[in-house]
């Protein structure tokens, strides 16, 4: 019975039959329900990351949504903080400590993130509760599977789909909702008044909600994540990993539960097969430690149950170290932990310092590409701009702009006050006009200097071209 | 050596799209943070595309992109003549 459970896609297992596992059908693993301190976590872990996705959105801050990336404006707003494209190192250097907190967090506690916080198994932990509800446990989803098609069965499977379908596309409305104010998407969708493209990327994220966490599940950790290949490469004999205990559990086989085992010649596993059928990856911890390992604990949980029967002392699957079932000390400040939690840490300070002396202003400069330039009736050379200026600060200013880089250059600008709003971007043309005489080439650099009349230490320079006829000699 | 031909097709086309959605929702994230579209077509007046479409286009160009370079080396993985046979036996 085990062995139909074990996935079969594995490349090493068909040297001997190359053609027949291009063509190899996967097996649908039915993961048993489970219970237990480690199920309770995942649950707890769950309920807490989904309700943040789909709840977050909804919040507000200062009149902004909490958490919004908001791309038509090219703004994103963090919690009360407004971000804008010239900010993208931060988000770079904020991917970077998640990446490496995930390589530390690896090499202390191994797959946490797999079993517990990743979106493929939240989703797919709601995905087969709401299976579960609808066909029932393990035993009936087997038992529906294969039973010929009947009334019954097209209206359980319906009513599965259905059920999955509509919270994938609930989903999919959140995650456009990350990108578009949630309400005012909310209030067009009750009109069918959608964007095309918020359409569209509704369904297609809905559309892989509902393939990943209903039909691919285990085949995206085994087949699509990177993560999963190469976490190995941050383990090592001091991680926390699940692990059969097979000193202890070996010779495996059932046994009467009044049979003095020991005296039998037998070991702790009565061969049940429970931590196999509640794996969601559908494999045998037993055999050892396997990258399709998610760490769910689940076989933890399944076995304390079965060892409790049994009366025998619980872990025989633990959580435990490949040290600590040597019976070697265990090592929780390794080489790697420290070398990772310096990167870390001076990574966290670097974006700390980076952020305090960030210049939360951006002045853009936009060259007129109608004329190359003008000449006014003086005999001066004019061109035109259009000066774009971000103000990032969460207060208003009023700036004063300045040019310099041609002798006796002059900046003419139709506004009398130049004012921006916090966290607004804004434009105001412009012109500069120069002697021709004072032009050494055809194209010069300028320097556009703006500065805060309220605050003289918030300013920004930035530099631009003015274009003039090619000098006479 | 895990042989292009021993490889489950799911497998193989997840190998092929998947890496390539990841790289393209970089390489749009990267693009279009140094460029506008709305300011790329600024001359024109009225921009043709909203800031939505361009980046939506911009995105599945670079996916089309990634998804021909990676199914070709795929295809490249493929082995040739002589290499079949001992590949076969010996993956």
């Amino acid at each position: 019975m085990s062995k139909a459970e074990v996935p079969s896609g594995v490349s090493v297992r068909f040297a001997d039959d190359v053609e027949r596992s291009l063509y190899a059908k996967r097996e649908k693993v039915y993961p048993r329900e489970v219970h237990g301190v480690f199920a309770a976590l995942r649950v707890t872990a769950v309920a807490v990351l989904l309700g943040l996705f789909y709840g977050l959105c909804w919040l507000r801050w200062d009149g902004e949504q909490v958490l919004l990336f908001d791309l038509p404006q090219r703004k994103f707003h963090v919690f009360g903080w407004t971000l804008f494209p010239q900010d993208f190192p931060y988000l770079t250097f904020m991917l970077i400590i998640a990446a490496l907190s995930l390589f530390l967090f690896t090499a202390l506690a191994g797959r946490l993130f797999c079993g517990y916080a990743c979106p493929q198994t939240v989703w797919t932990e709601v995905f087969l509760w709401i299976e579960r509800k609808l066909e029932g446990d393990r035993q009936k989803q087997i038992k529906l599977d294969k039973s010929s098609w009947s009334r019954r069965k097209v209206f359980v499977k319906g009513a599965k789909h259905a059920t999955w379908i509509v919270f994938s596309l609930w989903t999919g409305f959140t995650f456009v909702g990350y990108f578009t104010p949630i309400t005012e998407l909310g209030a067009r969708l009750v009109v069918f008044d959608l964007g095309p493209w918020e359409t569209f990327w509704g369904f297609f994220y809905g559309f892989a909600t509902y393939g990943n966490a209903g039909w691919m599940r285990e085949q995206v950790c085994i087949y699509m994540c990177p993560y999963a290949r190469f976490q190995s490469a941050m383990f090592d004999q001091d991680t926390l990993v699940i692990s059969y205990d097979k000193a202890r559990g070996e010779p495996r086989g059932s046994r009467k539960k009044t049979l003095d085992h020991r005296t039998a010649g037998l070991g702790d596993c009565i061969d049940c097969t429970i931590c196999v059928q509640v794996c969601p990856t559908g494999i045998d911890i037993r055999e050892g430690l396997q990258y399709q390992c998610i760490a769910c604990a689940a076989c933890v949980d399944a076995c304390d149950q079965v060892m409790e029967r049994m009366n025998y002392p619980k872990g025989l699957i633990r959580y435990t170290t490949e040290n600590a079932v040597a019976g070697a000390p265990i090592r929780v400040f390794r080489l790697r932990v420290i070398f990772y939690g310096l990167i870390l840490f001076g990574l966290a300070v670097a974006l700390g310092v980076s952020v305090g002396l960030r210049t939360p202003l951006a002045l853009d400069v936009i060259r007129d590409r109608n004329a190359l330039y003008r000449e006014t009736s003086q005999g001066l050379v004019e061109n035109v701009y259009t000066l774009k200026i971000i103000n990032m600060d969460d207060a208003s200013h009023r700036f004063r702009l300045s040019a310099r880089g041609i002798d006796g250059v002059e900046l003419l600008m139709e506004d009398a006050t130049i004012e921006v709003g916090a966290g607004d971007v804004r434009s105001f043309p412009a012109r500069l006009r120069a002697d021709p005489h004072k032009l050494q080439k055809p194209s010069n650099q300028v320097v556009f200097a703006l500065m805060t009349t309220d605050n003289p230490s918030l300013k920004i320079e930035t530099e631009g071209r003015f274009l003039g006829p090619v000098p006479a000699r | 050596m895990i042989v292009y031909r021993s490889i489950p097709r799911v497998q193989l086309i997840s190998a092929v799209l998947w890496p390539s959605f990841l790289l393209a929702g970089i390489a749009t994230s990267v693009f279009f943070v140094f460029l506008d579209p709305v300011r790329l077509f600024d001359y024109e007046g009225e921009a043709p595309l909203s800031r939505m479409a361009a980046y939506s286009l911009g995105f599945f160009l670079f996916w089309l992109l990634c998804v021909a370079s990676s199914a070709a080396t795929a295809y490249f993985m493929r082995p040739t003549g002589s290499a079949v046979s001992s590949d076969d036996g010996s993956a």
